[in-house]
């Protein structure tokens, strides 16, 4: 197990070498500099000649990169030019924000997915089938950063049940539950598409299941339907959908970016649209690197969890 | 896959699509919806890009604009219509352009494996890590703005869907012999790709196509905040939906048109791409993706009764099973008769097809239905009616009276669970017992069937187990509750020979112990002759033979019985006997005698009316016209 | 999981009961991003400026409701008569928030931290718009509480610059301490003085009791960035925060019906242009750029698609400015037929032009719609016009470099805060692009010039109001742009919310505000 997590561990250092090197390719391409960023209507040639040299930027590319490669093995990502801060400091504060939120969407669309698929294979062609077939439908039909506007119309404007945004209150707060309370509404939005996807095949994955041979056995053996149902056939079934559910942790990780922005979640998501807007290529490569490294992480997740699951993957 | 097709047996592709109603009215929709968009042109709508800011952002119903007006007082019908238009062409060669990309690198990747198939896939991995907000910037940055340079950022970040999908398909049918075989014959690589590969990984490929579709349309949304899409005035769905977006909390219908259209759009391609799966998933071809109930369906016309009290333990009359596939309906069994009684082992012999496991299998209702239904005939067990008894009844009975071995022990076993627990929950599930209790009983059941070190067995989940230890443990279970008959469908089929024995003896040890009854179903006469008083010979879902072993062995009546007793090997007799011709098609059974196409001594009255039951004395009947006389051969 | 769920749904609600409103005495402030930084020196977005002013003073600041210089740290200032020389005399018994003096020396470490790059805390920086003092020789402190500059050359802005955020005073005490770090360390000597700030959440301001202006009414000021805009609307209407900037215009009208909200306007100096190509194309025949200004209903887009949040423009220099708008001028009128007769006395042949349009930006209002209504309303003239759209920084290094080769026109706006900046910075023949300004259209008038750099050197504003009087005249005359729109801020706050108001500046002065 140890040396698989290692082998896992370091091929994601290719990964992440690659990435880094990608995202400095396409920050040089795009036209804009962080300088001109900064000074917007007063970015002259002249000023912003000045400011590169103040940022450290007046150096090439190849160089740069080096420059920053070389920190990295210190554990010093650069210093965020739109923030004037360590972009250690800022991706460190966010990361936990998205983790939250994209582990509690992972963990709200892989519940709300596996028991909608579960519900619809047992009453295949029931109504609730129907209903839920309808619901998955209409989840993985909607866009997520309008259907997030129209929950926050909905829950927070018109019926005052939930904040509109952020990720703690404002004036007191700052628990638990306030927590809770506030990530409702964006965990919910972005895990909505992920769970269309997981019921589905979870739905096909417990009819597959269900006409296995052990399931077989398991009614001769005389078991409850009820127990051949949830305790035999479901965790079989668990076996092929939680691969899956590490696939949709890059559609989550994705799909932060728009649903941070809504929300405004202080996490890393947000982070990246503004650091890609300022030119702030430091701050975008650490954004980019953690992104990748969560993704992984969750896929490492699903994996130990399957492993968990499936003895003979062990 | 595959890889011939076989239209005969199953409804028209088509045809089943049609019966697919969700997928129909998606189809439908998509029809409406793609119809309306090419007829824009033609269509009595105004100017879509005409401004009149006086008479912006009127609600939906205003005479003159059906649909209301946007910030700038365009009529909002006649933007829903040329946009979808323009978002349909657009996320139809987005898709296609990332399906042909992404199936490459997946054919590629998957085809060559080791180290290019990694680094492909790293590729991949990286690309579904990276913030496409930035691949997108970077490629108006160098292509510039517009439709088409958005439809290759969409594409570009929809690649490794295809890539992956198509890669897992190519990766086990590379392993597939027919691909081996083109390799040796000396094909190239991308020969092989283009001819062999790629006609198996096409449904994969128009699979993943329909769920993406979708998916690509409403990305077009997302990228119009960065300038990329259409420029105005052009509508899109996309860019209409972010225009809006500004006007949600005021003028909500101005984002919820476009909204809805594209959740009908996308709802629609959603529709019909299950629909097209359903068409082209092998495994849902054949129906088999409905969920099985927990006991066979049973549909009787009338609801038999006993005429005298039942001596037997077991006795079947006239039992008949068949299963329904689309508008086909296989008849399985059709009229069984058979008496087991307490103590006795009886044996059904035939050939794979015959009927003999789906006759075994409706005893209890474990025939998977749907397809499968039990449509007349009746079961007592112990004087109780089977079929009709109520599902608590008929689960008390499943596991404590009547237990089943199966064919294949290592798919029988529940692959995650631990032996032990398998066994504990199959006691638990019949006596009052603490867990505690039901343990040290299984282990005590483990060591009956003759499993060394059964402690340490127990917590061994069954892969970790040899084929035959498997067996036994399934006949441990089978044991748990001290049942008064065993079915055993083919227990020694999956195992080598010297196990095969040892299974045998342990089960004739067995009957003699605890004085219980076997079923015992095998295709191979020898097996039944170790262990069985009696047997039964079917053929195309009818017992053609019964008797006493002994004698349907050294004096069998009907030729089939005679063929199956040709085929047990005796060493050196030369090569093993096999008899020509198959079984009939079940759902096509032949007037007369079903044997009668492969049968040597056929006759015309063969073929002509039922040929009944004949009645031979000593307990032995035969379902022919011109039995074998004691001595004679086929 | 059927009893789990009324369960987990209630306890999530429940807290929906205690979070309804904001306590009293507590401002809480909807901003549009998250502040960059809250060093004065080291920002330029307006959105941080709102905070810092009440971090922060300057120097001077402008008086209330004006663009007019009024004493703030300096009680009085001296100018001598050629304009070169700056005398200010502080106020006494200023401190700064970390409890050290605000004096001559703490005002000369300020402008030395900015302007010399061998000062041992330039590296705190960078330092975007120092700029704004490059005029200044050296600053001498003359006594504690008296400091002169002495400028290379007479500017005339340079008071106006020193009411800017950038001319605000930083503690140096606190500069030293934190280094780097000083932009999440702030220490100022306004009426309010740091708290928190928490990433991307909330920025937390606590009164000031010993503010030498009168202690605020406010206990504490919160600014809340949430840059989605419906978002923020949402938080207003929820009553998660008290004061929401920058509404989008359609959502004022039910704001302004409902007793529940106030909405609050004033025009700035802000204009929102097109730039015209004069150096190519059909807009190097002035003719064709006053048939332009002609074609485009610019009351149609101010009252229709800008729903009235701002005015009509007649020329480069905003009426915000009093002093300096010239009010005479008036903008061109709506007449698409006096615009045909100018193309066709042009020789205009109908080939098509490129507009640049973005996709949002500071003070962009709302950039794709009115370039889609421009646009029609060239097309309705004979002009075809090609939109190309970007986002914003992509288009700012487009827009920037010029127009040549690439498009005919393009949308820009500017928000200054003296009449000097915009033209002299955009149609200054010194400002081509090749020259380090942002002449992306390639103005070139030698008698613009001329009056420009006069009013630069005058000291007197009567004569300064004159020459600006001038530019505007000839500016609306040449039409090197169409000018189109000065903004109307906007905010709104919650009814108990009381002496709010905006300024011309755009700056938001939080002082007097109270909320009972």
């Amino acid at each position: 197990m140890t040396a698989y997590l290692i082998k896992r561990l370091l091929a994601l250092i290719p990964v992440l070498f690659g990435v880094s090197l990608i995202v400095f390719l396409m920050m040089a391409l795009i036209p804009g500099d962080p300088a001109s960023a900064i000074l917007g209507a007063y970015a002259t040639p002249e000023n912003v000649a000045r400011l590169n040299r103040e940022l450290g930027l007046d150096r090439s590319l190849p160089e740069q990169y080096l420059v920053w490669l070389g920190n990295l093995l210190e554990g010093d990502l650069g210093r965020s030019y739109s923030l004037n801060r360590p972009v250690l400091a800022e991706v460190g504060e966010r990361f936990s924000a998205t983790l939250v939120l994209a582990g509690s969407a992972l963990l709200l669309c892989s519940l709300l997915g596996l028991l909608a698929g579960l519900v619809s294979a047992v009453r295949q062609y029931g109504w609730a089938d129907r209903v839920i077939t309808l619901l998955v439908l209409v989840g993985i039909s909607t866009p997520s950063f309008w259907l997030g506007l129209l929950l926050i119309l909905l829950f927070a404007v018109k019926l005052p049940l939930f904040p509109a945004s952020g990720m703690y209150a404002i004036y007191g707060g700052g628990d638990l539950w306030d927590l809770l309370h506030h990530l409702f509404l964006p965990a919910l939005t972005l895990s909505l598409v992920a769970a269309g996807v997981i019921a589905r095949l979870t739905r096909t994955a417990m009819l597959e299941v269900l006409r296995q041979d052990f399931i077989r056995t398991a009614r001769a053996k005389g078991l409850s339907e009820r127990r051949v149902v949830y305790r035999h056939a479901f965790r079989a079934a668990l076996v092929s959908v939680i691969p899956v559910i590490g696939i949709q942790a890059g559609f989550v990780l994705g799909g932060a970016v728009y649903i941070e922005t809504v929300f405004q979640w202080p996490g890393i998501g947000s982070m990246l649209v503004q650091a890609i807007a300022s030119r702030d290529l430091l701050l975008v490569q650490g954004g980019v690197l953690l992104v990748t490294v969560s993704y992984v992480l969750f896929n490492l997740l699903a994996d130990l969890l399957q492993s968990l699951i499936d003895p003979r993957l062990r | 896959m595959g890889r011939e097709r076989d239209d005969g047996s199953r409804p028209g592709a088509w045809r089943l699509l049609l019966n697919n109603h969700l997928a129909v009215s998606g189809l439908l929709l998509l029809l409406l919806i793609g119809l309306l968009a090419l007829a824009a042109p033609w269509l009595p709508l105004p100017d879509p890009d005409a401004t009149a800011p006086v008479d912006r952002l009127l609600p939906p119903l205003t005479p003159g604009y059906p649909l209301g007006t946007d910030a700038l007082g365009r009529d909002l019908l006649s933007r829903l219509v040329w946009g979808t238009r323009v978002s349909l062409a657009m996320g139809i060669s987005a898709t296609l352009v990332a399906a042909l990309v992404g199936s490459l690198v997946g054919l590629v990747a998957g085809f060559a494996g080791g180290r290019s198939d990694g680094l492909l896939m790293r590729g991949i991995d990286m690309l579904m890590a990276f913030p496409y907000i930035l691949l997108a910037l970077a490629i108006v940055a160098v292509l510039g703005p517009g439709l088409v340079n958005a439809l290759y950022a969409i594409a570009l970040v929809n690649i490794p869907f295809f890539a992956r999908n198509v890669r897992g398909v190519t990766l086990g049918l590379a392993r597939q012999p027919f691909i081996d075989a083109a390799r040796l014959s000396g094909q190239s690589r991308s020969r092989i790709l283009l001819l062999e590969v790629l006609p198996n990984v096409l449904p994969v490929i128009v699979i993943t196509i329909s769920t993406t579709l979708g998916w690509m349309i409403l990305e077009t949304a997302g990228l119009s905040f960065l300038g990329l899409g259409a420029q105005p005035p052009q509508a899109d769905l996309g860019s209409m939906l972010g225009e809006g977006r500004k006007l949600l909390f005021t003028t909500p219908h101005v984002s919820v048109i476009p909204g809805l259209m594209i959740f009908i759009l996308v709802m629609g391609i959603n529709l019909l791409g299950d629909g097209v799966r359903d068409l082209l998933d092998p495994r849902l071809k054949s129906g088999a993706l409905s969920r099985p109930l927990p006991r066979t369906r049973v549909e009787r016309a009338q609801t038999p009764t006993l005429q005298e009290e039942p001596t037997s333990l077991l006795e079947v009359r006239d039992l008949h099973t068949g299963f329904s596939i689309g508008r086909q309906r296989y008849h399985a069994v059709h009229g069984v008769d058979l008496d087991l009684a307490s103590g006795q082992t009886l044996g059904i012999v035939g050939e794979s097809g015959c009927g003999k496991s789906v006759a075994v299998m409706s005893i209890t209702g474990l025939v998977a239905s749907p397809p499968g239904s039990i449509t007349d005939g009746a079961v007592w067990l112990q004087g109780v009616e089977l079929l009709g008894a109520p599902l608590a009844r008929l689960q008390a009975l499943r596991g404590g009276a009547v237990c089943h071995v199966f064919q294949d022990p290592l798919a029988s076993l529940h692959p995650l669970y631990r032996v032990g627990d398998q066994l504990v929950e199959a006691i638990q599930a019949h006596q009052d017992v603490t867990r505690r209790q039901a343990w040290q009983q299984a282990q005590a059941l483990l060591a009956e069937v003759h499993i060394a070190n059964p402690a340490q067995r127990m917590r061994a989940y069954p892969h970790q187990l040899s084929g035959g230890m498997r067996q036994r443990v399934c006949i441990a279970m089978a044991l748990a509750n001290r049942p008064r008959l065993i079915i055993a469908d083919e227990p020694t089929t999956a195992l080598d020979v010297t196990v095969q024995a040892q299974i045998l003896g342990l089960l004739q040890r067995l009957r003699q112990q605890h004085q219980v009854s076997i079923l015992f179903v095998s295709h191979d006469f020898s097996v039944v002759s170790a262990l069985c008083e009696r047997v039964l010979v079917m053929y195309a879902g009818r017992v053609v033979e019964s008797g006493a072993i002994e004698q349907v062995i050294s004096a069998p009546a009907h030729p089939y019985s005679a063929l199956l007793i040709g085929c047990i090997p005796t060493p050196g007799q030369g090569p093993l006997q096999t008899i020509p011709g198959s079984p009939p098609a079940l759902d096509r059974l032949p007037e007369g005698c079903a044997f009668a196409p492969r049968c040597p001594r056929v006759q015309e009255r063969c073929t002509e009316g039922e040929v009944g039951m004949t009645r031979l004395g000593d307990g032995r009947s035969v379902r022919c016209l011109f039995p074998l006389q004691a001595g004679e051969s086929p | 999981m059927r009893k789990l769920l009324p369960i987990l749904l209630v306890t999530l609600l429940l807290p929906a009961i205690v979070f309804a409103r904001t306590p009293p005495d507590v401002l809480v402030v909807g901003q549009i991003a998250e502040p960059k930084s809250l060093d004065p020196h080291a920002v330029t977005a307006l959105n941080d400026f709102r905070i810092l002013v009440n971090l922060y003073d300057g120097l001077v600041r402008y008086r209330e409701g004006t663009l007019e210089i009024a004493p703030a740290l300096a009680e009085r200032w001296e100018i001598s008569p050629d304009g070169t020389r700056y005398r200010f005399f502080l106020r006494q018994g200023v401190r700064f928030h970390d409890g050290t003096p605000l004096n001559a020396v703490a005002v000369k470490f300020n402008f030395e931290r900015m302007l010399d790059e061998a000062h041992p805390y330039h590296d705190t920086g960078p330092f975007p718009l120092a700029f704004f003092f490059s005029a200044v020789e050296e600053v001498r402190v003359i006594d504690p509480l008296t400091v002169e500059f002495q400028l290379e050359q007479p500017y005339a802005p340079f008071l106006s610059n020193l009411a800017y955020p950038t001319g605000l005073m930083v503690s140096p005490a606190a500069v030293r301490k934190h280094g780097k770090a000083y932009g999440r360390h702030p220490a100022g000597t306004g009426a309010f003085r740091f708290a928190e700030w928490q990433a991307n959440a909330k920025v937390v301001l606590l009164r000031n009791p010993d503010y030498w202006d009168g202690a605020p009414p406010l206990e504490a000021v919160i600014f809340r960035p949430v840059s989605d805009p419906n978002t923020r609307m949402a938080e207003l209407l929820s009553g998660g925060i008290d004061l929401m900037l920058e509404v989008p215009p359609d959502s004022l009208q039910p704001l302004r019906e409902d007793s529940a909200y106030r909405v609050h306007e004033q025009a700035g100096p802000h204009l929102w242009y097109l730039i015209l190509n004069t150096r190519e194309g059909p807009f190097s025949d002035s003719r064709v750029r006053q048939a332009a200004n002609y074609a485009i209903n610019k009351r149609g887009l101010v009252e229709n698609i800008l729903q009235g949040s701002a005015e009509v423009a007649a020329g480069p220099i905003a009426p915000a400015f009093a002093w300096a708008h010239n009010p005479e001028v008036t903008p061109y009128p709506y007449d698409p037929e006096q615009a045909r007769a100018l193309l066709r006395e042009a020789g205009y042949d109908g080939s098509p032009v490129t507009l640049y349009v973005t996709e949002g930006g500071s003070g962009m209002l709302d950039p794709v719609i009115m370039g889609t209504a421009i646009q029609a309303d060239l097309q309705a003239v004979g002009m075809p016009v090609k939109i190309e759209t970007y986002e914003w920084n992509t288009y700012l290094g487009r827009v920037n470099p010029g127009l040549a080769g690439k498009a005919d026109m393009a949308e820009m706006a500017w928000m200054t805060n003296d009449p000097d900046t915009l033209p002299f910075l955009t149609l200054h023949s010194q400002a081509l692009p090749s020259e380090g300004g942002f002449n992306s259209g390639y103005y070139s008038n030698p008698q613009l010039d001329a009056l420009l750099d006069r009013a630069r050197r005058s000291t007197d504003s009567g004569e300064r109001a004159e020459l600006y009087h001038q530019v505007q005249a000839l500016v609306h005359q040449e039409a090197p742009w169409v000018f189109v729109a000065h903004w109307k801020q906007n905010a709104v706050t919650a009814a108990r919310v009381q002496g709010f108001r905006l300024q011309p500046s755009f700056f938001l002065m939080l002082q007097r505000v109270s909320k009972p």
